[in-house]
């Protein structure tokens, strides 16, 4: 199942007593400092200031994705996002984009299966000019059948583009409706099954926008070369006047699929050779027993994260059954999420020589434990990815829009490092055996059109 | 003022913040002679360096397709004294990323570090370009690795349309190679082969170094002589054969059982040092460059018949192309390529002085936008190098922009936007295109 990247987290100061002297280097680099505030009408609002450069990004996240979809009308979140783009009574349709791009800006937006999300990166001086039309959309969209219907079928050719000409992506849509219950949460695509899209009206759009488009449900992050108090301004001129509305709690399952373990086999003339890939049900920061996460973020860099990892070593380097052998686990979500293990076979290797390997792998750390310095360089590799992300201008916001948009808050990013690094073994091999279970399982065979013996 | 803050100010921003500093990318010659282009940045304790070595898998020996490509890909795999498991411990406990890959022209690499662990990282490096051990087992996998990425390749409409572009626009020239190799002589390439290229291509002669972060001149200065002092000078290499651009329309479709179609447009365009460049990269943004550009209007928004459209410049030293990139529907092929062919018919009659105007706007503060992180800028300032342009370049770029005309980019237009020149790929099931010559 393909993943989003885990959480990464930013800094906090020196605390907590490491283990080790890497680990104890790493936690004391400094974090970049954040300021939040909420304005009167429920809008969060978090201010990520560095002035590296005379840019700055506004992203503003809906809490609300294709997750929050009922059957019958998938995709509507995905096509809301694309109508978005289509004029409101100030703004005429693609002008938003083409006023962003004559400022010297560029601007996207992406759907996800709990959040929709909207950002703008432009010379600083020019905040206030998106604000203004990000704050217009947010209330006055106008989605009108003229523009409804060509945009329908660029949708659909999206959707094409990613999901039906990809046969993976395919395996991977069946491979969900087991995981976590057809026709439920996180099972219904985010790009939405063809013929839903096909009969998704201006009224559908225009009501799903009413229902979730409100001040009190969004999450404004405001990245680059601003102040808090710069941003407080512009935020009470141009989002303040927006009232709030009432915005029913979102409501994901506690439970994934009925039937499970299950296996799912797409054969497929487009794959030249097949693929392995087991999933379970796993916690996440904010759905199941989110106990577990910080360990499973240790576990997979441990188990399959790298070409040292228990997996590669195991599989790819000793035994030579695969080509690769990787696992993936991200625990930003609301409600649960996956932990994934994907091998991609050695030519003439069989499904059975595979999973007795996996399984074989699996058994090591669910008997025999892991070790102590096994579990202090996955910390390390965590708490370095957090630093380099520190370098980029465009994964502070992506980090806050992530959390605070499925549950999260500021206080839990700041203290990331630390959850991370008092993770111990035994609290890994006890996420394993939380996690590792037939009855949250779907294993899943990618092959060739002729099968895979 | 920090490094990124000052580029972002040349690159354009002085349309609309104060211009203050002009862009210092300081040149370091090491005591062995080694050259690299450095901006210095503390602002997170991170060292990012893009470096290249002068040939690449153009120059692949006949029979010997991805031999370059493989080669690169074995140079982390283990390294004097260190096997391919040691190797990748070292680099996961200092967290550095070190990796190699093969282009046309040149074996780039990246190397990514925090300063604390400055001198483990260059060790590793040093090691991997001057010691690279080639262990037989680890040739076989990733031997294994690249045919198997070869037809999974073989089975994406977009990675066939662009392999089909290149070998029909370069048929006969070594740009036409596919830089992953073929599969049948990835089956027969030895380790003594690897190792001659290895000492071919791993020399100082040509060798392009980009540093961005926290290190400063006399450190680099220390570090470059650690890691590449050890190669050999080497040899000057040959130039790759002139390129003779079509001069025929042609048509190729694939066949793939694909319910979107992957299609590319190439046009020969004119070289990086040419005069019009800049007038070049303007039309290329007014064609395709986003979306207020005329193709994502014509195609997507009006009409619905693609979700992504777009155009862009690509530049070798001994050719360059404009190519136009859709996916469409199979049924919907035929009408893609009709309104993109008549908007290339158009655009020869020239732009407006609205659409020059946002065009320079949008280009001159761009790039600034790219500026995410020090990889990024480390990547474009090796990029500069590669293209032969000065040192003083992103200071000069936004008036280059800003100087090109509506004449200018007519001008251009006539050169490049012409119909018997034009080579069409369609990947899919497109209904109601015929090939005019087979693949």
């Amino acid at each position: 199942m393909r993943r989003r990247a885990a959480l990464g987290g930013l800094f906090a100061g020196a605390l907590l007593t490491p283990r080790a002297s890497a680990l104890a280097g790493l936690l004391r680099v400094n974090r970049r400092p954040s300021e939040a505030f909420t304005l009167p009408n429920g809008l969060q609002v978090v201010v990520l200031p560095s002035s590296r450069a005379p840019i700055v990004t506004q992203v503003l996240v809906y809490k609300v994705g294709s997750a929050d979809e009922t059957y019958g009308h998938t995709g509507i979140a995905h096509f809301l996002e694309h109508m978005m783009f289509k004029g409101t009574g100030a703004l005429a349709a693609t002008e938003f984009s083409r006023t962003v791009a004559r400022n010297g800006g560029r601007d996207n937006a992406f759907t996800d299966f709990d959040m929709t999300g909207y950002h703008q990166t432009i010379a600083s001086d020019r905040l206030e000019l998106v604000m203004r039309m990000e704050a217009d959309r947010m209330i006055n969209l106008r989605i009108l059948d003229g523009e409804l219907r060509p945009e329908r079928q660029v949708v659909l050719e999206e959707r094409r583009m990613r999901v039906d000409n990809v046969p993976s992506e395919m395996l991977d849509e069946a491979v969900r409706e087991q995981l976590f219950g057809l026709h439920k949460p996180y099972a219904m695509p985010t790009a939405g099954y063809a013929d839903d899209v096909k009969k998704l009206s201006v009224g559908d759009l225009t009501a799903f926008y009413r229902r979730f488009y409100a001040p009190n449900n969004a999450v404004l992050i405001v990245a680059g070369d601003t102040t808090a108090e710069a941003v407080r301004k512009l935020a009470e001129r141009h989002y303040q006047p927006i009232p709030s509305r009432r915005v029913e709690p979102r409501q994901r399952p506690a439970e994934g699929g009925a039937d499970l373990p299950q296996r799912v086999i797409r054969a497929d003339a487009r794959v030249p050779e097949p693929r392995w890939n087991r999933d379970f049900l796993a916690p996440s920061y904010r759905g199941g027993e989110t106990r577990h996460a910080h360990a499973l973020l240790v576990l997979t860099r441990l188990f399959g994260g790298s070409e040292t990892s228990r997996l590669s070593r195991a599989l790819v380097a000793q035994d030579k059954i695969a080509l690769s052998a990787t696992s993936g686990y991200g625990a930003t979500a609301l409600g649960l999420t996956s932990f994934e293990i994907a091998v991609q076979p050695a030519r003439g290797r069989s499904v059975v020589e595979v999973e007795t390997a996996v399984g074989d792998q699996m058994k090591r750390v669910l008997d025999g434990g892991v070790t102590a310095e096994e579990v202090e360089r996955a910390q390390n590799q965590l708490l370095a990815s957090a630093i380099y992300s520190q370098d980029s201008l465009a994964s502070g916001p992506r980090l806050y829009g992530n959390a605070l948009s499925t549950g999260g808050s500021i206080a839990e990013l700041d203290n990331w490092p630390q959850a991370i690094a008092a993770v111990r073994p035994e609290d890994v091999v006890a996420a394993a055996r939380h996690v590792w279970r037939d009855a949250g399982a779907v294993t899943s065979l990618l092959t060739p059109a002729e099968g895979w013996k | 003022m920090t490094v990124l803050r000052w580029l972002a100010l040349a690159l354009g921003f002085a349309l609309v913040a104060s211009r203050a500093e002009a862009v210092e990318v300081k040149e370091v010659t090491t005591p062995l002679g080694i050259k690299a282009w450095l901006v210095e940045d503390s602002s997170a304790p991170v060292v990012a360096l893009s470096f290249s070595f002068a040939s690449g898998s153009a120059s692949d020996p006949e029979n010997q397709k991805g031999l370059t490509s493989l080669t690169a890909s074995l140079l982390t795999d283990g390294a004097g004294p260190l096997d391919a498991q040691a190797f990748k411990q070292r680099q996961e406990d200092a967290s550095v990323a070190l990796s190699f890959g093969a282009s046309l022209e040149y074996v780039g690499g990246s190397l990514r570090l925090l300063s604390a662990h400055r001198d483990k990282a260059f060790e590793l490096l040093r090691l991997a370009v001057t010691t690279p051990r080639f262990d037989p087992d680890r040739v076989e996998q990733r031997r294994a690795q690249m045919i198997a990425g070869l037809s999974q390749a073989n089975q994406r409409p977009a990675s066939v349309a662009q392999r089909t572009m290149m070998a029909t626009v370069f048929a006969g020239h070594p740009y036409g190679a596919n830089a992953s190799g073929v599969r049948e002589n990835l089956q027969t390439l030895t380790v003594p082969q690897i190792k001659d290229r290895a000492a071919s291509v791993l020399t100082r002669n040509g060798l392009i170094v980009a540093a961005v972060g926290d290190i400063d001149a006399a450190e680099l200065s220390r570090q470059l002589d650690r890691a590449f002092g050890g190669l050999p000078a080497g040899a000057a290499r040959p130039a790759l054969p002139d390129w003779m651009p079509p001069i025929k329309p042609r048509t190729v479709n694939v066949e793939r059982p694909v319910p979107q179609s992957s299609v590319l447009i190439a046009l020969p365009a004119i070289p990086r040092d040419d005069p019009d460049w800049h007038a070049a990269v303007v039309l290329a943004h007014i064609l395709g460059g986003g979306q207020q550009s005329r193709l994502f209007s014509e195609v997507r928004e009006k009409r619905g018949l693609a979700y992504s459209v777009s155009s862009a410049l690509r530049s070798q030293r001994k050719a360059s192309l404009l190519m136009v990139a859709t996916g469409s529907a199979g049924e919907k092929v035929a009408d893609s390529l009709r309104v993109i062919k008549s908007e290339l018919v158009r655009l020869r009659e020239g732009v407006t002085d609205q659409e020059l105007a946002e065009a320079k706007t949008y280009l001159s503060g761009s790039l600034a936008l790219l500026l995410d992180s020090s990889g990024s800028v480390a990547n474009l300032l090796h990029t500069l190098q590669v293209d032969r342009q000065p040192r003083d370049y992103l200071d000069r770029r936004a008036a280059l922009i800003g100087a090109v005309k509506a004449e200018d980019v007519r001008r251009v237009a006539r050169r490049i936007l012409r119909e018997e020149a034009m080579t069409t790929v369609v990947v899919g099931r497109p209904a109601g295109t015929t090939s005019t010559a087979e693949p």
